[in-house]
């Protein structure tokens, strides 16, 4: 009985599930790093203070940018550039949660294309290579 | 171990910083309001699971309507929000089988694609029209809570186990049927998804408010795939989180790519969603579901009039006495 249960359950769904999951965990990891960094650091470029001020405050997010000395709102290679910031690491970790679907969604094709699946292996390879897209922020 | 860790990491912030060195509002330090965001952020979650819908319809219109943080900086974290649960939560779902893989990437494109065009149609908004923007959004999203609370006090017409339609071409075609092992009868469950084209347009349409807006779309996507696919709500609750986990990852980067996420705002909402999931989905069993539906009600409802009080104060310049 267990191993007809265990059978109904794709192995293309279990690993994307799996792959999410543990991508999820180093994501909250490292947050939880960067947000102890960004109250211990001295120095910073990006200050904690100064920008926790700033969001109350209610300022845009253009002036908050502005009012850290950053001439236009830092990015992901402006993050990876520097990743000794508490922000950069913060960043660094929700954008590692965030993008976890993309390799997950290449695992689960292969997996449904071998399950002979092919529409689906279509679909799994049309959403990560549009996660990407979003990613690169090319349509901006 | 993460639980532990991501308490032991705010007490630490709450007891050992000087507080006073780090600003605030008020009476409560920038610290405070960290904690506090923390503490608020695992109650959503707890309130989001056992309702069944996505932590982003508490946490959007409660912040849009009760603090004065630049909206587009409210709509991102909504997304982090919107997701992180979804995304924590989707190993064990499809472990189970209680999510649907194939469901999940059917609704997928579209939901990408309508969550993307929201988010960049709230990009250009806000750089269009600067201040008067945030009254349009407050406006609309307050008429539109309405409307969805309308929706979860009418639902009461969604089924744990809708009877089997004859399914369509285009479904049967795509072999969108599935059996999964159902523990509270002790018996294994049948379904064949229902009204596929008719629901990928309805994915789309959720996935640009969700974007839009920033709520993510679990309120919607539940009463899709049970009342309109015929998929049983527990697997349809299983798949609306996986789904909106990864269609929301695409809506929030236009938001990263313009500055738009700041990570130690984020932080505590995104963290307290992954514990209040997790803590949620133990409580699940010993809560009456309809108690803690009646309270999302109120909690729709209020935000809903504050927001539209506010919108209206925005654009018009007629002060609204109201909270």
């Amino acid at each position: 009985m267990r191993l007809y249960q265990k059978s109904l359950i794709p192995i293309s769904g279990v690993i994307y599930g799996q792959t999410i999951y543990w991508l999820t965990f180093l994501s909250s990891s490292l947050v939880l790093i960067g947000t102890l960094v960004s109250f211990l650091e001295k120095d910073s470029p990006i200050p904690a203070a100064q920008l926790l001020q700033s969001v109350i405050d209610g300022k845009r997010v253009d002036q908050i940018w502005e009012g850290i000395g950053l001439s236009e709102a830092p990015d992901m290679f402006y993050f990876m550039a520097n990743p000794s910031i508490g922000e950069s690491i913060t960043m660094i970790g929700i954008c590692i949660g965030v993008s976890s679907v993309v390799p997950a969604t290449f695992f689960s094709a292969y997996f449904l294309k071998k399950s002979r699946n092919p529409v689906f292996a279509v679909l799994a390879v049309a959403a990560g290579l549009l996660t990407c897209l979003a990613i690169s922020g090319v349509a901006l | 171990m993460l639980i532990l860790a991501t308490l032991a990491c705010y007490l630490f912030l709450q007891t050992q910083i000087d507080s006073l060195s780090f600003g605030g509002q008020g009476s409560f330090s920038s610290i405070d309001i960290i904690f506090i965001s923390f503490l608020v952020s695992v109650i959503i979650a707890i309130v989001a699971v056992i309702a069944g819908v996505g932590g982003g319809v508490i946490f959007t219109p409660l912040l849009l309507a009760f603090t004065s943080f630049d909206t587009l900086l409210i709509r991102s974290t909504g997304l982090v929000v919107a997701m992180f649960s979804g995304l924590i939560s989707t190993g064990p779902l499809m472990r189970k089988g209680l999510a649907d893989i194939k469901l999940v990437l059917l609704g997928a494109l579209p939901i990408i694609i309508g969550g993307m065009s929201g988010s960049f149609a709230a990009i250009h908004l806000a750089r269009q029209y600067g201040d008067q923007s945030d009254g349009i959004i407050r406006l609309s999203l307050g008429l539109m809570l309405i409307l969805i609370a309308t929706i979860f006090v009418l639902k009461s017409g969604a089924s744990d186990y809708p009877a089997r339609k004859k399914s369509d071409n285009f479904s049967q075609r795509l072999k969108l049927r599935k059996t999964y092992w159902e523990s509270s009868l002790s018996r294994y469950v049948s379904y064949r998804a229902t009204n596929v084209k008719l629901s990928i347009f309805l994915f789309l349409l959720i996935g640009f408010t969700g974007g839009f807006f920033g709520l993510g779309g679990g309120w919607a996507a539940v009463p899709l795939l049970n009342l309109v696919m015929s998929i049983p709500i527990k697997v349809a609750t299983g798949t609306s989180g996986v789904l909106l986990a990864l269609g929301n990852a695409a809506a929030i980067w236009p938001y990263i790519n313009v500055g738009a996420l700041i990570g130690i705002i984020a932080a505590p909402w995104m963290l307290g969603q992954v514990i209040g999931g997790l803590i949620g989905a133990s409580l699940l069993s010993s809560l009456k579901a309809s108690v803690v539906r009646a309270l999302l009600v109120a909690i729709l409802f209020g935000s809903s009039l504050k927001l539209i009080a506010r919108g209206i104060e925005a654009l018009t310049g007629i002060q609204i006495p109201l909270l």
